[in-house]
Formats: structure tokens, C-alpha cells, sequence
């Protein structure tokens, strides 16, 4: 009973896997190359309407939209970078994940190694000041309780 | 005194960083500048919505302020707004409507040019029709091309045809007086 069970779930997943696939089908590319583009960019570009999705993964008609664009543009053989400025311009620089570097965003890069740096230096600083300043005094006074152990 | 400015600094820390958070509370995602803010329309051709024969470009906005409303008898919003709208153009506003239906997908299906504009007639002898004309956005490639991610969305076009204002869910008083007028009322002055 139980491995019937585990054959059945299996089967279904495999149907629908099967499903998920074939969506994508309605785009036919020229070449391989091309594909791997599309569906790297449609894994790259945001969808505007559901904003934590990439246009790839949402169902929403703009996401629909944008991949249907995305494949017009590429049948029209631009590259990557211009299909992107392409959606930048439409959508500003929110529609692609990678942000642009600007003196805005800058910060973004520069306040992680900022507070690598500003913790290092805290770090090295409470070490000098916290280093007991042992006197011979007290390593004479160890070295004889170490002694009498023996 | 040394001593109290240390302790200070995880306290001064905390209250920026709550500051910050606490501001994101009320900040919204989907509100950001679309990037045509001050660049004429797109070019586009298309069709009236009524009248199939009849097409309009980007020149018919010239010469006037216009609020271009994206709307669709699909969306609940727009019906929200619809009697706003309806209101602003009895005071006078030259409101044209961009539809877009929603059942009509380029690599599919065809509903007739006949059924959507039924729908429309029904929902606008309802609700009042706010519409100098609409425009049929039919592959929503105008749509793509002004950044329109959903409806209903407006646009503030001046006289020159630029865009002034993009503004993403409905229209009401509240976001008319705050947002629009300022604007608009500087643009029908000039």
C-alpha cells in the first residue's frame, strides 16, 4: 500500500513536471545559445506588479508581457545589455536585480568593508588597552607555585 | 566622562538603525518615479476603441493637458475610481482613457473587437463615462512602453506632450489634491 502511495505522488510530480516544461515551449529560438539568453534573463529582470519575482517565475499578465518582449527583442538579435537598458528605460533600474553602482547605491558595496574595518580596528584597539602588563614580580611568584606542584 | 560616550555609541547606533526601520514601515515599494517623467509619449499607432477605422499617435496629445487613465472593465479599481473620474472631468479635465483587456493574449486567444466594446458600453453606462476617447492598447505594447505595470494607472500629459506625472493605483480626492494639482493646475495656467 504504502509503495503504491510513493509510486502515485511520484507519477504525479513527473506529470507535472512535464507540464511546467511545455509551458515555456511557445518560444522557439534559432539556436541554443539564444535560449540559454532568454532564460537568463528572464531569471534576471523583476517583475514590476509582484516585486519579489523574477518575470520567469510570476504569472502575473505584465510578467507575461515582459517575457513575450524579451523574446521579441531577442528574435530582433539584440544582446543582453540592450534587452536590459531596453526594460530600464521602461521601468528604471528597479526592473534588474543587479543594481547600477552610483553615488547612491555606492554605499550598498562600501558600509560592509567599512564595518569590517571600523570592527577590526575596535577589535585591536580594546586588545592593546585590555594586555595585562604582567611584572616579574608575578612570574617569579607563578614560576614558584609551578614548582611546588612538582 | 569617557567612559558614558562608549556606552553611547550602541545606544546612537540603535536609535539611527530604529529610525531607519521604522520609516520603511511606512514607505511603499511600488511607489518609484517612473523613468519617463518628463519625456514626451512613446510613439505609438493604434486604434480607437469605439471606432476600429479611427487611429490615434502621440501627436494627439498635443496642445492640451491630458490624464491618460489605463483602465479595463476587468479591474475592480477602475470601477472604484470610475465616478471620481467622472467628477473630474465635469469640472473640466480632459481625461482619455488606454484600455487593455486582459483575455486578449498575442500568442492565443481572439475575443472579438465587438464583445470587449460591449463590456465597456455596459460598465460606462453604469458607472459614467469620464472618457473624451479611448485608445486600444491591443497588444499592450503602449502599455509596456509607458511602464505600466497593472491598472489603473494615470499620466499627466502636458501640452508638448511630455509626461509630468505617473501615478500607479486609482485617483481619489485625497491623492488629486496631494499629488495632481499642484501640478496640474501650474500646467493649465501656463
Amino acid at each position: 500500500m504504502n509503495r503504491l502511495a510513493h509510486f502515485l505522488i511520484l507519477l504525479t510530480l513527473v506529470c507535472f513536471s512535464s507540464l511546467v516544461s511545455a509551458t515555456e515551449d511557445k518560444f522557439h529560438f534559432d539556436s541554443p545559445q539564444q535560449s540559454a539568453l532568454f532564460l537568463e534573463l528572464t531569471k534576471e529582470l523583476r517583475c514590476p506588479k509582484c516585486q519579489n519575482q523574477n518575470i520567469a517565475d510570476s504569472d502575473a499578465m505584465i510578467a507575461v508581457d515582459l517575457r513575450r518582449k524579451v523574446y521579441e527583442l531577442l528574435q530582433k538579435d539584440y544582446d543582453r545589455q540592450q534587452v536590459i537598458d531596453f526594460m530600464k528605460q521602461r521601468y528604471g533600474d528597479f526592473v534588474y536585480y543587479q543594481p547600477p553602482v552610483n553615488p547612491m547605491t555606492i554605499w550598498l558595496w562600501l558600509l560592509p568593508v567599512l564595518f569590517i574595518f571600523i570592527a577590526l580596528a575596535g577589535i585591536v584597539i580594546t586588545r592593546k588597552r585590555q594586555a595585562p602588563e604582567i611584572s616579574n614580580e608575578q612570574l617569579a611568584k607563578a614560576q614558584a607555585i609551578l614548582e611546588r606542584d612538582e | 566622562m569617557k567612559k558614558i560616550a562608549v556606552y553611547l555609541i550602541p545606544l546612537g547606533l540603535f536609535l539611527g538603525l530604529s529610525v531607519f526601520l521604522f520609516q520603511g514601515l511606512f514607505s511603499d515599494p511600488r511607489d518609484h518615479q517612473s523613468s519617463l517623467l518628463n519625456k514626451s509619449m512613446p510613439e505609438f499607432v493604434l486604434p480607437d476603441l469605439m471606432n476600429i477605422e479611427k487611429t490615434y499617435t502621440q501627436d494627439v496629445f498635443l496642445g492640451k493637458v491630458t490624464l491618460l487613465n489605463v483602465w479595463g472593465v476587468w479591474c475592480i479599481t477602475c470601477a472604484i475610481e470610475l465616478p471620481y473620474l467622472k467628477q473630474l472631468q465635469d469640472e473640466g479635465k480632459y481625461i482619455v482613457g488606454l484600455y487593455y483587456d486582459q483575455d486578449i493574449d498575442p500568442d492565443f486567444g481572439i475575443k472579438t473587437v465587438q464583445r470587449v466594446q460591449q463590456e465597456v458600453k455596459d460598465k460606462l453606462s453604469q458607472l459614467g463615462n469620464p472618457y473624451a476617447y479611448n485608445i486600444f492598447d491591443v497588444k499592450r505594447n503602449l502599455s509596456l512602453d509607458l511602464g505600466v505595470t497593472g491598472a489603473p494607472e494615470t499620466y499627466l500629459i502636458d501640452q508638448q506632450g511630455k509626461i509630468r506625472l505617473h501615478h500607479i493605483g486609482d485617483i481619489n480626492p485625497r491623492v488629486w489634491n496631494k499629488k495632481f494639482a499642484p501640478i496640474y493646475d501650474a500646467l493649465v495656467a501656463q
